[in-house]
């Protein structure tokens, strides 16, 4: 599957703003009984709207032309009553259709963020990390804001805009019609430039996608360009995509600020039309003076929400060229699949088998050919070999983080595709080369998600790190396991990333371990604990250890060599260090 | 939780004084806006004088067509324009403040990046200059053009019949007061929001970029878990600011409403009594509907400003951040002599290295070993000048740090990171990252490196791209990539911060004798792991919590240091096959 967003082939017939209001109305399914109450608020709302007018003409005519002061005072009442429902029913349309919109944008940022979790690595590997919080956080909020402000004026406007278009017609139909022709040649204007418009908003939601990236790059490797005399290079670079930001935001700035002046051109000339076919009819007999000048009202009823529509129309796009950023994210699947059935042959009782696998990332060459080999329970393991070899991309494979292209992996006899997430990570513990901390404490991070010891308080939660011998890792924090760690982890050194990275994997209790160059950074007297450690682990864990130290090597009941894509296992401790020491490198 | 960049609240400047440069531009914009805003309000006069010539008897179509049609058109073009200026005005700024900001952090020391944090600054560049640029493309015309007409009508209701005028106008202060108080609670939930927004994000990028631990742990749930709490906080107060502007829009129109029950009541009255003209009881009710409008703008508007001003108080502390005053003039060829003396290190009480001296003589290979957390990188960082010494003195050929240019002083020093720090660029430009790499150095570096076989391999060669984070690379290949970079300088000093970790031995003893063997001269600083592979060295200093515990030759430590021979014992299995 291509995880690559911005390569991904363009959906020509799924941008139209119709199917993407499709999309998004299958967001608010069900909640369709608050949308029918909000609608009849709304519409009540603007049927009173729209009546307030009418009645004060109708005293004007009745009363005060009459000087009937008391008929005055009784409309003057019931006018009263009826602002007085006007301003329940409208706070109830505010308070049910903002509701709705923040349940829906609350929805849609859960399923986006859910997504994104069931996504597997290559998604991540493949898009920009930059890119991908832009998409998340800008491109949602460019959504939450249309749902959270402009929906509920959006509706509200249709609808005042439908009643007076109705008033129109039901008083003249002739003059109706007439009025309502200009409205025509904006709706064909606003279908034809409305995919343009949405283009250029969504090249720009693009660039700034794309500043954002090279703004968290820059900023987070600025000691990189520090030392390398480079400050040059971040404004230069920045420039750029500042420059290109700036051209795309001008392209959709234009094309949003197209609709306000033709709304109003045209609305102009609704009214002029009004005016003078008016007359015309006036003078035919078919037409009265008062009727004129209400009808003048009902157009300006007519075209004003149209012109709000158009500045909530551009808003509109907008949100929509978000939604179809989002809809990109949505509609990946998961290549990795738990599959059901298991047509194994001749399953073994190892621990691990490769069968003939095959691996190659997307879009790269075949990095692994052909690769077979087993491993049982209990035994250590270790993988050596040159520098982009292939161990990394084995041991990822072993944990399911990618699927190989071809051939099978078998966990404990079985196609390891058939074991579901949960007890794939309960079986497997995998020890990062990069070692990633959350923000919050070392204890939060040791225990991260680890449901045995999660609610035991720091003295029990001290005595069981004693009991698997991790508590002599604790002495390089300041505070112990309440130290604090700051985002990314950025307070600490490298090595004390990868001793919360141990402890964090060995407490879980794998049956198979691991550790890809898990221990690079750490000195080596601390590592002899380590290795204390993980001799102190049950008897049937299987160990697999990537490392460029000899000792752990030594400690290895099996070698595999990787190289060139290749495994092939040593015989002996002695031959591999000859191998590794002496050997030539076929790459 | 951060610390303030600059503590002194003196009055910020104000975010007007951002727009001085842009004058021209904003005052043509608010030209345009008066004129298409007048303009606007005369086209319902035309029409009453066409009712009025009607009636009289003397309606010419021609007349009447010809003077709307101009009008509607000269609107249409005032207001085309004014969107067109609208636009450029407010993304010059936005492109402008945004290289000043850069500019700005680009000549910041690493300490500031690190103490502003990086993700604060990208907001700043992001979100704070949207809001700004927000407050051009809409709050400045809005503001004007309503206040412009809240103030025609208002003295045409006042001219017409000033009893009544006052009574009408009295909706100003009642609706300004409502929005007082709503947007004096809102603006408790809008700090509120903002610190949910930041709270969403730090979910959503530690869930991107912890995403591999993710997977392995099977943490997915956990994981959305947190994203749902931080969700469902936002949206309860998403729906809280939303009850209190549900008030808001209601109370606006019930007492407009009610200014227009009392036209109709004591206007009628007047009317009536005969006091006022049927004409301009009708002129009253229409001036009302114009004052609303701009009122509910202001109001929204002021949200508006209130925004952009925050965002542009935070801006100024990036802006107003004093500028690291380069002080070094030297720029003189470094010989690779260095030394340090009683130099640390401190964070508010902590401290990483505490008063540490020792010499390098030029062409020296010195090893740094110990611990983690001895504080190794932290040496190293001070060498390259990244960090300043809290006290005491770092000497290059017998001179200050300070004093060299840093420019010409980071051309001589190469450092390779211990994080492998990859840009999105092609392989060429991230070995070439310094802009003064000669295709020869280039060549020797990658070479020097043993990346020749590699790069060759790759679809593009040297034109490969290599993503962010360097993901489709390994981790050797990483730090192969880092030391090029760093050796394409044709550096004096070369800082190695542990990166045999990563490299395998045999890989690594060849790249050693390739240093060697191409750089002669070259002074090594190596913080390493393995004892074994720099047993050789001129002087070995070991570390161990920020002291300097004892530094001298391979076998100076053997016979003086007890630590030394613990850590070299706990190596002895691999030194037993002479690495």
């Amino acid at each position: 599957m291509n995880y690559n967003l911005n390569s991904l082939p363009e959906r020509e017939a799924k941008s139209s703003t119709w199917s993407g209001v499709k999309s998004l109305l299958k967001l608010v399914e069900q909640e369709r009984k608050t949308l029918v109450i909000a609608l009849c608020a709304v519409l009540l709302n603007a049927f009173l709207n729209l009546l307030g007018p009418f009645l004060i003409g109708h005293t004007i005519d009745k009363y005060i032309l009459t000087k009937q002061y008391h008929g005055v005072l009784v409309f003057t009442g019931i006018l009263f009553a009826m602002y007085a429902t006007a301003f329940v029913s409208s706070y109830f349309q505010t308070k049910l259709m903002g509701g709705l919109g923040q349940r829906i944008i609350f929805e849609l940022r859960n399923a986006i963020f859910n997504k994104i979790q069931q996504l597997p690595l290559a998604f991540f590997n493949e898009n920009k990390a930059g890119d991908l919080i832009s998409r998340v956080n800008n491109d949602t909020d460019k959504l939450s804001q249309f749902f959270s402000q402009a929906l509920m004026q959006f509706i509200s406007n249709i609808v005042i805009m439908v009643g007076a278009g109705i008033f129109l017609l039901i008083i003249n139909i002739k003059l109706g019609l007439a009025a309502l022709v200009p409205a025509i040649f904006i709706l064909v204007f606003t279908k034809l430039v409305s995919p343009w418009i949405k283009k250029k908003n969504a090249l720009n939601l693009k660039s700034t996608g794309a500043m954002s990236a090279e703004i968290q790059e820059s900023l987070n490797n600025f000691k990189v360009i520090i030392a390398f005399n480079r400050r040059d290079y971040f404004r230069q670079r920045f420039d750029l995509s500042n420059r290109q930001n700036y051209k795309t935001a001008i392209g959709a700035g234009l094309a949003n600020n197209i609709f306000l002046p033709v709304f109003g051109l045209f609305s102009s000339i609704a009214q002029l039309t009004v005016l003078s076919f008016g007359i015309y009819l006036i003078t035919q007999g078919d037409f009265t003076v008062g009727l004129l000048v209400s009808y003048l009202s009902y157009a300006t009823n007519f075209y004003n929400p149209l012109r709000q529509l158009a500045a909530l129309w551009t808003s509109f796009q907008v949100a929509l060229a978000g939604w179809d950023r989002i809809l990109q994210i949505l509609s990946l699947n998961n290549n990795l699949v738990t599959i059901s059935y298991d047509d194994t042959q001749n399953p073994t009782d190892a621990l691990l088998e490769f069968r003939n696998v095959h691996f190659g990332y997307p879009g790269g060459y075949e990095i692994l050919h052909n690769i077979s080999f087993t491993m049982q329970h209990g035994k250590t393991y270790a993988l050596v070999g040159p520098t982009g070899g292939g161990k990394t991309t084995t041991a990822s494979l072993m944990a399911r983080l990618y699927d190989p292209l071809e051939g099978t992996i078998l966990l404990r006899g079985k196609d390891i595709r058939t074991y579901s997430p949960e007890e794939r990570a309960e079986k497997i513990g995998f020890i990062l080369q990069e070692p990633f901390l959350f923000t919050g404490t070392v204890r939060e991070n040791i225990l991260y998600s680890n449901s045995l010891y999660h609610k035991i308080s720091n003295a029990q939660f001290l005595e069981v790190l004693k009991e698997a011998k991790l508590e002599g890792l604790l002495a390089t924090f300041d505070e112990g396991l309440d130290t604090a760690i700051l985002s990314g982890g950025d307070s600490l050194s490298i090595g004390q990333k990868q001793l919360i990275a141990f402890m964090r994997a060995v407490l879980r209790k794998p049956e198979l371990l691991i550790l890809d160059e898990a221990t690079a950074n750490i000195d080596t007297i601390t590592e002899q604990l380590l290795g204390q450690i993980l001799a102190n682990l049950p008897k049937e864990t299987t160990l697999v250890v990537i490392a460029h130290r000899l000792n752990t090597i030594e400690n290895a009941d099996e070698i595999f060599f990787i190289n060139s894509g290749e495994v092939t296992r040593a015989g002996s401790f002695k031959e591999a260090v000859d191998r590794l020491m002496h050997g030539k490198r076929l790459s | 939780m951060k610390e303030q960049i600059s503590t002194d609240k003196k009055s910020p400047p104000g975010i007007f004084s951002l727009l001085r440069p842009y004058r021209a531009m904003i005052i043509l914009l608010i030209l345009f806006a008066l004129f298409s805003n007048g303009l606007n309000l005369w086209l319902p006069r035309l029409i009453g004088h066409g009712i009025d010539a009607y009636n009289s008897g003397d309606f010419s179509y021609q007349t009447i067509i010809t003077e709307f049609a101009a009008i509607a058109l000269v609107i249409f073009i005032l207001s085309y324009l004014q969107g067109i200026v609208q636009t450029f005005a407010s993304e010059r700024v936005a492109r402008d403040l945004r290289t000043r900001i850069t500019n700005k952090i680009s000549n910041q020391s690493f300490a500031f990046i690190e103490r502003t944090n990086p993700s604060k600054l990208l907001t700043n560049l992001t979100s704070d200059v949207d809001s700004i640029k927000m407050f051009i493309a809409q709050a400045i015309v809005s503001i004007v053009s309503s206040i412009f007409i809240i103030i025609g009508a208002t003295i045409l209701l006042l001219s017409i019949n000033w009893r009544l005028g006052l009574t009408t106008i009295c909706i100003i202060p009642i609706i300004g007061g409502a929005y007082y108080v709503v947007l004096g609670k809102v603006k408790v939930l809008f700090k509120k929001s903002r610190e949910v927004i930041d709270w969403l994000n730090k979910v959503i990028n530690e869930s991107i970029l912890g995403a591999a631990l993710i997977r392995v742990i099977n943490s997915q749930q956990l994981e959305y878990e947190k994203f749902f709490n931080a969700s469902t906080e936002a949206k309860t107060i998403g729906v809280s600011i939303l009850r209190l502007f549900a008030w808001l829009i209601p109370i606006i129109v019930f007492t407009a409403n009610m200014a227009g029950l009392t036209i109709l009541a004591l206007g009628g009255h007047y009317v009536i009594k005969g006091g006022m003209t049927i004409g301009d009881f009708a002129a009253f009710n229409s001036y009302l509907a114009l004052l609303i409008f701009p009122i509910l703008v202001i109001g929204f508007m002021s949200n508006v400003i209130a925004q952009a001003t925050a965002s542009f108080g935070r801006i100024s502390q990036v802006l107003h951040a004093e500028d690291p005053a380069e002080t070094g003039t030297l720029t003189q060829d470094l010989t690779g002599a260095i030394e340090l003396q009683d130099v640390s290190i401190t964070y508010g009480e902590k401290s990483s290295l505490k008063d540490i001296s020792f010499k390098v003589e030029p062409g020296a290979k010195i090893a740094i070993i110990g611990p983690t957390a001895a504080g190794k990188s932290q040496l190293l960082y001070l060498l390259t000048g990244l960090i300043p010494a809290s006290s005491g003195k770092v000497l290059y050929d017998g001179k200050l740090i300070e004093e060299y240019q840093s420019e010409a002083f980071h051309q001589q020093v190469g450092f390779v990171f211990q994080d492998s720090i990859m840009f999105n660029m092609s392989i060429r430009e991230n070995i070439a990252f310094s802009d003064s790499v000669t295709d020869e150095s280039l060549e020797k570096s990658i070479a020097t490196a043993e990346l020749k076989d590699f790069i060759d391999s790759m679809p593009e060669g040297l034109n490969t791209k290599v993503s962010e984070r360097g993901l489709s690379l390994s981790g050797g290949q990483k730090q192969r990539i880092m030391l090029a970079r760093a050796l394409s300088l044709n550096p004096k000093i070369l800082l190695l911060d542990d990166f045999t970790a990563r490299v395998d031995p045999q890989t690594e003893q060849k790249i050693l004798t390739n240093i060697t063997a191409n750089y002669p001269g070259l002074t090594l600083i190596s913080v390493t792991q393995k004892i074994a592979a720099v047993q050789h060295y001129e002087q070995i200093i070991l570390l161990m919590q920020g002291e300097l515990l004892a530094a001298g030759t391979h076998e100076e430590l053997m016979s003086k240091s007890p630590e030394y021979i613990q850590i070299l014992n706990s190596q002895q299995s691999t030194s037993n096959y002479e690495l």
